[in-house]
């Protein structure tokens, strides 16, 4: 039972709309609130651990251990003045942010989070094309980051803005290749293959091990998707200054600032889903969730890890990358999965 | 081949030989000079004498390592370009033009490199007017000037 | 063509060290024409000097190259020295070797941490800054201030290195050495930096005589020319140690080039501290004397390795008690000056690894 049934069934004595509308207000509420507070989780870790990394401290003087620093940063943040330029596209300008961060919660409305204990499935939604819906919004937050490239009128945001688009353009079509391997192999083994939570749980050997051409491009493509240090082309700090967030301060800032941490986050979840078994594990139905956390923390600690020793690679060999070698291994992989899936019954 | 003739030869303190030469002749000197493997010009100085400027050039022959002076003096500020021999003069005598007022006959690009493009005087001239301090402003566009007045503050 | 994108990098951008403004002119994303514009730290040093006493210009030189200030006043008493006719004892000079030295390294390590930023790597920036700090540690212990240590003076140095002070800089190249390997590897082990700089920026021996470049850059195009060991000054002639060379004259070979020089820098260090020999730490007659009385006369030009290159000090002396005049020649403005050559045609992320690799500090390209 997911969670909208319950609040439903909650509100069932207001009577039918309501009952339903506000089961969707609150489980939004809950939604963005859980999603922020896991974000300054994951930037408290990160801030913890590359200070760890780098011989340093961290953040120790708000709150214990430094835990309220970045509620203390995202304070200031809002409080700061916003800055506008002044040749700037207003509409596209206001809305990019927004989109970043709007489609990173939805991002996390769709994927499944198994169970856990006596609350049961935290599932938000499973629909039956949770696959497609996942990246079809994954698909939209580079629009976010061209839209702020174009409209801030800076010529630091507009080079920004087109390596994102470059960057964008070669690794999509090798991690969806990527991905309709594991939907294919699904598709053996479940009607509904193109729900994430049917595809999960066909997953008692993680398609990470079958496939392992397939994770090291998906785990490429997460990368580029959140766009850290190896590939972080488009905002380079050394180079573009932020790239296409130059001309955005305060809050507008901040936004794009959790959106990288959020897709971390997000490509961490998704990375254990499709690959390493995701809510999989022993007692999967009080643990589920549990083994998924587990499982996506490693990942984040690995990009972390990653961001953190790698220098930025050059954008036009990034392309080479994503067009001679990603693309060529993904179509590898298709077929290798493919053949094992006909032949193996896998 | 001939040593090239130069006016007159000394030691310096540092134990370097100086040449010195007319600035009529200075550039067939150099090009001498290099012709005979001083393919390194280390430094350009102009010396304010007050009533003369002397312009004081390093060679250095990278192979060989050999340093040697070459002096000339100009009363009107204006000696040829060494550009056409070595591509290090460009910044060395933009330098000189800004700071000391020496022109260059024959660069291509004589602008000041350090201080805003109409700032009055050259500071190391010896009767340069220390007590006239002039502020430097930014216009709209971006670009540096100079102006006598204060202003602001910014 | 002028449908070129111009971009102005600077005077504040993060990978610009310091005050750098580079005008560009674009296509797409490469470089077709570019302009350094200098001059936004310019305090006209020599002019200063011009109204100063001759011991009291070495702060001056402190603030030139500031992350190698003590090379800076070491360079300037080269040459101001021989026009005062005051020679510094031979404890002085080996003293002078080991600070030297510490400030190289110092320098270098500043390099390769900024350099990382560069390109992206936020971790090696620390651990450069860590080792560094236990030279600052000793420089604060010998004069008590960590970058502008004005440390040396006229004929001698402030203060005599103790036998504690010395056994703290052993202490040092105990550990240094296993710390660099480790930056080293943090570097060249990668291989995303290995492709960002092999075959990036390549200077020829001959562009870079021509435009008067020297030190690691020169040396990392093929060309031998060390002014340690071409005109020995100080006590360079009686340690031993090696000029690292390459011929390939990329970004690559730069960074090489430098971490090699930190090796040797403490190979000379090691050297230095077990054959400094005992004897005052400064000439007498300096010390008698007043400073400010101190005059000098004739002209004499003294060329020192700077960790940027050839840093080269002109005085012209009139028996007065001010110089006449003062001309520095600063390694890096000459260094800066190959920039748009090197750049030219190349990607904005190559320039900016490009401009890393010159290794520019504005105090010394503005002075």
């Amino acid at each position: 039972m997911s969670i909208f049934s319950r609040l439903t069934s909650l509100f069932s004595p207001m009577g039918y709309p309501i009952s339903e509308v506000l089961a969707y207000v609150v489980e939004s509420a809950m939604l963005a609130i859980v999603a922020s507070v896991s974000l300054a989780v994951v930037i408290y870790l990160f801030r913890k651990y590359m200070a760890r990394v780098q011989l340093r401290i961290g953040p120790n003087r708000v709150g214990k251990f430094g835990l309220l620093q970045v509620m203390a940063d995202g304070l200031k943040l809002a409080g700061k003045e916003s800055i506008f330029p002044r040749k700037r596209d207003d509409l596209p300008y206001r809305i990019a942010p927004l989109m970043i961060l709007v489609g990173l919660v939805m991002a996390f409305a769709v994927i499944p989070y198994g169970s856990l204990f006596w609350i049961g499935t935290l599932t938000v939604s499973d629909t039956s094309v949770s696959v497609l819906l996942l990246f079809a919004i994954i698909a939209i937050m580079p629009i976010g980051e061209v839209l702020a490239g174009i409209s801030s009128k800076n010529k630091y945001a507009l080079l920004g803005a087109m390596r994102a688009i470059a960057k964008d353009v070669s690794f999509e079509i090798p991690m969806m290749i990527s991905v309709l391997a594991i939907v294919m192999m699904a598709s053996a083994r479940t009607a509904s293959s193109l729900s994430i939570n049917s595809i999960v749980l066909t997953e008692l050997v993680p398609y990470g091990i079958l496939q392992p051409l397939g994770i090291f491009v998906f785990m490429i493509s997460m990368v580029a998707r959140a766009s850290y240090t190896p590939f972080d082309m488009g905002e380079s700090d050394s180079e573009l200054v932020t790239g296409y967030s130059t001309e955005y301060s305060g809050l507008r800032f901040g936004m794009f600032y959790m959106g990288l941490f959020g897709s971390i986050l997000l490509g961490s979840f998704v990375i254990s889903l499709f690959y390493l078994g995701g809510f999989n594990g022993p007692m999967q139905s009080s643990l589920g969730f549990v083994w998924l956390v587990i499982k996506a923390m490693i990942m984040v600690f690995m990009a972390f890890t990653l961001w953190l020793s790698m220098p930025r690679i050059r954008i036009d060999k990034f392309v080479n990358l994503g067009w001679k070698y990603l693309l060529p291994i993904a179509m590898i992989n298709l077929v290798l999965s493919g053949t094992l899936t006909l032949l193996m019954g896998w | 081949m001939s040593e090239p003739e130069s006016d007159s030869i000394s030691k310096g303190k540092d134990g370097l030989t100086i040449h010195t030469v007319s600035k009529d002749r200075l550039l067939e000197f150099m090009k001498d000079m290099k012709e005979r493997g001083f393919n390194h010009l280390s430094l350009i100085t102009g010396v304010d004498r007050r009533d003369y400027v002397e312009v004081v050039y390093h060679l250095h022959a990278m192979d060989r390592d050999e340093y040697v002076v070459v002096k000339t003096t100009t009363d009107n500020g204006v000696v040829p370009s060494m550009t056409s021999l070595w591509n290090s003069a460009r910044w060395d005598e933009r330098e000189q033009y800004d700071l000391m007022g020496i022109k260059f006959e024959g660069h291509e690009n004589l602008k000041r490199i350090f201080l805003p493009e109409n700032w009055v005087g050259h500071p190391l001239r010896k009767d340069y007017d220390l007590s006239n301090v002039q502020y430097i402003n930014m216009d709209e566009d971006g670009e540096d000037y100079a102006t006598f007045d204060q202003g602001d503050g910014w | 063509m002028n449908n070129f994108v111009e971009l102005n990098f600077g005077p504040q951008h993060p990978s610009t060290h310091g005050v750098l403004r580079l005008r560009a002119k674009l296509d797409g994303e490469i470089v077709r024409e570019l302009e350094p514009i200098i001059g936004y730290l310019h305090r006209n040093a020599e002019k200063l000097c011009e109204l100063t006493f001759y011991a009291d210009n070495l702060i001056f030189f402190d603030r030139m190259d500031y992350v190698a200030s003590m090379l800076m006043e070491s360079g300037y008493l080269e040459a101001a020295e021989k026009i005062l006719n005051i020679p510094p004892p031979e404890r002085v000079l080996w003293i002078r070797v080991i600070m030297n030295e510490l400030s190289r390294i110092a320098s270098h390590l500043v390099w390769a941490g900024a350099f990382g930023l560069d390109l992206g790597m936020l971790t090696p920036f620390f651990y450069c800054f860590a080792q560094r700090d236990y030279i600052l540690d000793v420089f604060t212990e010998v004069c008590g201030s960590r970058q502008e240590t004005n440390y040396m003076s006229v004929g001698g140095v402030y203060q005599d290195l103790t036998p504690e002070m010395i056994e703290h800089i052993d202490a040092f190249l105990q550990s240094f050495p296993k710390k660099l390997e480790e930056i080293y590897r943090l570097f060249v082990k990668n291989d995303i930096f290995i492709s960002r700089n092999k075959g990036i920026g390549v200077l020829s021996k001959e562009t870079a005589i021509d435009y008067g470049v020297t030190g690691p850059m020169l040396r990392a195009s093929g060309v031998n020319y060390d002014v340690r060991k071409a005109n020995p000054y100080l006590v360079y002639d009686k340690v031993d140690f090696d000029v690292p060379i390459s011929q390939k004259g990329d970004n690559l070979a730069r960074f090489l080039v430098r971490f090699e020089e930190m090796r040797q820098s403490v190979r000379i260090i090691k050297q230095a501290i077990t054959k400094i020999p005992d004897g005052p730490f400064f000439n007498p007659k300096a010390k008698k004397s007043m400073m400010i009385r101190l005059r000098g006369d004739g002209e004499y030009y003294a060329r020192t390795e700077s960790p940027k290159g050839e840093f080269g000090v002109y005085i012209v002396g009139d028996g007065g008690v001010k110089p006449y005049r003062v001309r520095v020649r600063s390694p890096s403005f000459k260094n800066l000056s190959v920039l748009p050559v090197l750049a030219k045609d190349q990607m904005i992320s190559d320039l900016i690894s490009i401009s890393g690799t010159i290794d520019l500090v504005f105090g010394e390209v503005d002075r």
